[in-house]
């Protein structure tokens, strides 16, 4: 009698956990697709994802076609035209295509614990800049004219310091601009002294060597800026948005989590909406990246 | 459109083995350095330069080298003509000095103009491609990768030009514009000063690497810019590793079983080893280049243990070794042959005279003098130092091994396969003379008989040489430092039985030799070969509050370049810890140990002892005040 109480009591609680512990189902022959960046080596990088694919295909029992962009442009461009139904990219990029072709975020990444991440102003030590002020007449580089942590917020962050007002105000305050084309061209010329600044992302200073790490510092943080994560294209069913937002969240932990790896090395995921990326849309509406 | 990586990432999103090393190491051992990415083509040219300045020249890698070159350059023929020129069988190119300096001047030069031609049309590509961002990116993107095969000199002996050519790449790809996403926040590509930009970097290009490119300065091939104005031939050059290098130690770190430290002996206490562990930690024993590249003899033999990813392109034959009598680290006592060596675990050495994989050194003491001075270029080291050196390798201990007795034999609770290895192994081969494989490792004394045998592996100079003898290596704690014999040629413990079997005809049936190697790997095994954690840093900083403990002993001796060196090596060392930490909120806690390290090299360098002290002091106990915390 005991044990029969006990399991009338038991039963709702495995239930609700068998619930929440199920897979989304979106089992169906066709196909999802995905489309992953890649800049440079598009092989490689399919080789590398073959293993989140091969669980995707058994986790959402469907199969899933994958295949890579070699910019963002290419991403959105695919989720815009339907060739692709879920993409990853940058906030900025998202804000953009979202005005123009209704693609929605579904989650951010985590990294170092953290759904969001800084971008930082750097200088070399020897340079004698303290402070944002003394970058007044100087040259920087950024890392590219559509780029959140490596132009947007940087902008916001001098913006911030009462520098600046307007992103045409960056060219009267600056004595030279340079769109570096990435993160680790970017910090190579504050490094070797080719421009007397850069505004990057924080992880940006994590590929320096050891050595040359010591050569540059940081003069300001931007305000947190939400992390890259993964978007989907408005017309894809929910029962799929879902699957895939429930399957990715699952590599947080358990036995697959060492495929996150394979993942642009994420710690995990969160869930995101379009709330998640507010803040980027009115800097970019300020800095006029986008329009009303 | 080419913005914005992923926040952790670089340009090549996931290339797992790059990232793992960028991203984790970050965090996890940022004193690994990941190699330097490259283009193809410049990461060949860089190596090139390096291994046609060797003798012998690896001349099938310059091969290999060459190719890569010639597949970027829009007219390869000359390079391709020159390669041919060596004939089919590179492995068998046979020159005389003279020949192979001139062959391998005429190489690099062709080589270096070839990579110049490939930057340049790249550039005109790009500039023709401006309409399609895509395309112009792409083709500039390569231009920059593959100017940096020649960036590390023209950066040491052109400043001016490095700098000013720096800012036309930059403004080469600011002024390829943007599409914006969706052609929102599109930019229109500068012409003008896309044109502009091209056009000097072009002509630096065509001035100093064209045709008449001529690599005229004497000792090393490099891509000097001679024909610019602002050059500086008196400049020196970068010590640099070919691409493909790895000195890293590794991880996880191998488990050092130190005497003195299983005999709960603290080794601040003892300061003559403590001075050794200090040398064998340090580049400033060594001479040029491998001082400035940071190697020491930890580096080699990490904790005394063989470090067996240690490779250098064209001086390594395979990982874990190399030639150490080679025209790079001391040309002065380069032999002129390429025999690399696979580097000896030095557990135990006490027991294992006499040294050099062919035995040529009767004492540690000449052995470790010969390495400092005559293998990496070292000043001669005082008494004082090397007795600290052979101090502290005296106390390197083999692993425990709790399947042996005393006298080497198996005790009762191991396999039975390994105790039909053992009867193996005392077994008397027809094949090998009457002897068994335990007549030279002689179980009773640590497996070695301390005697220098041909046992047919080393390829005689002639016919009927008498030069292939070399020393019984012993077997204990040998599992875990692959590969095996003096060249590293047999990967497996299995291996080297196979061929014994093979060569001495010991008629050893497959079960046999599956008990044989079970019995040598049983011998060979050890308690905790590894340690469990990857972080190293509370470690490293323990290690040098021992090597400081010296400082009093080392000041009643006088012994100023001693200190010098210690004070040098705990800077150092440090530095190249500190990014291991795993608080980050501490790392002024160690950017100020490293600034009291220097400032008390700086004031016995001036010679205010008490100033030096007093540095000393303060550097003593704000470790000690953070010790904890230091992770």
């Amino acid at each position: 009698m005991k044990n029969s109480r006990r399991w009338r009591t038991l039963l709702p609680i495995l239930f609700l956990a068998f619930l929440s512990n199920a897979p989304a189902s979106s089992a169906t022959d066709e196909p999802l697709r995905l489309v992953f960046i890649a800049y440079q080596n598009p092989d490689q990088l399919l080789d590398d994802v073959q293993p989140v694919i091969d669980y995707l295909e058994e986790r959402l029992q469907r199969p899933v076609k994958y295949f890579a962009a070699t910019d963002y442009a290419g991403v959105v461009e695919a989720l815009r035209n339907q060739t692709a139904d879920a993409g990853f990219m940058g906030p900025l990029q998202y804000v953009i295509a979202h005005q123009q072709a209704g693609v929605y975020p579904i989650l951010g990444e985590v990294y170092n614990g953290s759904p969001t991440y800084v971008s930082r102003i750097f200088v070399r030590k020897d340079s004698g800049i303290g402070s944002l002020d003394a970058l007044r007449g100087k040259t920087i580089a950024f890392v590219d004219p559509i780029s959140s942590s490596g132009y947007l917020y940087p902008l916001d962050a001098f913006r911030s310091a009462g520098l600046i007002d307007r992103r045409d105000d960056a060219d009267r305050f600056f004595g030279k601009i340079y769109f570096a084309g990435g993160d680790e061209q970017a910090m190579r010329a504050v490094l070797n002294k080719f421009v007397d600044a850069v505004g990057v992302g924080q992880y940006a200073f994590n590929l320096l060597r050891g050595n040359e790490r010591n050569d540059v510092v940081s003069l300001a943080d931007s305000r947190p800026i939400p992390s890259h994560g993964v978007f989907v294209r408005k017309s894809l069913d929910k029962a799929s948005v879902k699957a895939l937002q429930e399957a990715l969240l699952a590599l947080n932990e358990g036995e697959n989590t060492g495929l996150l790896k394979h993942l642009y090395n994420v710690d995990g995921y969160v869930t995101a909406d379009e709330n998640t990326y507010n803040e980027v849309e009115e800097l970019a509406r300020e800095f006029e990246f986008i329009k009303e | 459109m080419r913005q914005e990586p992923h926040p952790k990432s670089s340009r090549s999103v996931v290339s797992i083995a790059i990232l793992a090393l960028l991203v984790t190491a970050s965090t996890l051992s940022a004193h690994i350095v990941p190699p330097e990415r490259l283009h193809e083509a410049t990461e060949s040219y860089r190596r090139l330069a390096f291994v046609l300045g060797l003798n012998p020249v690896d001349w099938e890698l310059v091969g290999q080298d060459l190719e890569r070159i010639a597949k970027y350059d829009p007219k390869p023929q000359p390079l391709i003509a020159a390669l041919g020129e060596l004939g089919a069988d590179l492995a068998s190119v046979d020159l005389d000095a003279a020949e192979r300096r001139s062959t391998a001047r005429r190489l690099f030069e062709l080589a270096t103009t070839s990579v110049a031609r490939s930057v340049d049309a790249r550039l005109t590509a790009s500039r023709s491609a401006l309409a399609d961002h895509r395309a112009a990116a792409k083709q500039l993107y390569e231009a920059r990768q593959l100017w940096a095969a020649f960036e590390p000199t023209v950066k040491a002996t052109d400043p001016k030009s490095f700098l000013a050519l720096g800012e036309c790449w930059l403004a080469l790809s600011s002024s390829l514009g943007s599409p914006g996403v969706l052609g929102r926040g599109a930019i229109a590509a500068d012409v003008a000063t896309f044109e502009r930009e091209a056009i000097e970097v072009q002509a630096f290009l065509a001035a100093n690497y064209g045709r008449d490119f001529s690599a005229s300065k004497p000792g090393r091939l490099a891509p000097i810019p001679y024909s610019s104005p602002s050059v500086d031939l008196g400049a020196p050059l970068p010590a640099q590793l070919p691409p493909g290098s790895n000195i890293n130690k590794q991880l996880p770190r191998p488990r050092q079983v130190l005497n003195i430290g299983s005999r709960g002996v603290d080794e601040g206490e003892t300061n003559l080893i403590a001075l050794g562990d200090m040398a064998f930690d340090s580049p400033f024993i060594f001479g040029e280049p491998a001082r400035s590249l940071g190697l020491s003899c930890n580096t080699c033999h990490n904790k005394s243990i063989t470090n067996p990813g240690l490779f250098v392109p064209g001086l390594s034959a395979r990982p874990g070794g190399l030639d150490v009598s080679n025209a790079f680290f001391a040309p002065h006592a380069n032999n002129g042959v390429f025999d690399h060596l696979d580097t000896p675990d030095l557990r135990g050495i006490r027991f294992t005279a006499p040294y050099g994989r062919n035995g040529r050194f009767g004492s540690l003491r000449e052995f470790t003098r010969n390495v400092i001075v005559n293998e990496f270029n070292g000043a001669e080291p005082s008494p004082l130092l090397l007795d600290g050196v052979i101090a502290y390798m005296l106390e390197f201990d083999f692993l425990p091994n709790p399947d042996l007795g005393p006298d080497g034999t198996l005790l009762p609770a191991t396999s039975e396969s390994a105790r039909r290895g053992e009867e193996i192994f005392h077994r008397e081969f027809e094949g090998m003379g009457a002897r068994s494989c335990a007549s030279c490792h002689i179980p009773s004394d640590h497996f070695v008989d301390r005697k220098r045998h041909d046992i047919g592996s080393v390829a005689g100079a002639e016919p009927h040489s008498r030069d292939g003898a070399l020393d019984t290596p012993t077997l204990l704690s040998a599992k875990s430092t692959p590969p095996y014999f003096h060249d590293g040629s047999l990967p497996t413990l299995r291996a080297v039985n196979e061929w014994f079997n093979e060569s001495f005809a010991l008629g050893l049936d497959a079960t046999e030799l599956a008990d044989l190697t079970e019995y040598v790997e049983t011998v060979a095994s050890g308690t905790d070969a590894f340690e469990d954690t990857l972080y190293t840093l509370e470690a490293e900083l323990e290690e040098f509050s021992f090597f400081l403990s010296t400082y009093e002993f080392l000041k009643t001796r006088q012994a100023t370049t001693e200190i010098d060196q210690t004070l040098a090596t705990i800077a150092l060392e440090i530095q190249a810890h500190k990014w291991d930490v795993q608080d980050p909120s501490q790392m002024p806690v160690l950017d100020r140990l490293i600034d009291l390290a220097v400032a008390a090299r700086s004031a016995l360098a001036e010679g205010d002892v008490t100033a030096a002290d007093r540095y000393i002091d303060t550097y003593r106990t704000l470790y000690l005040n953070n010790a904890e915390v230091l992770k």
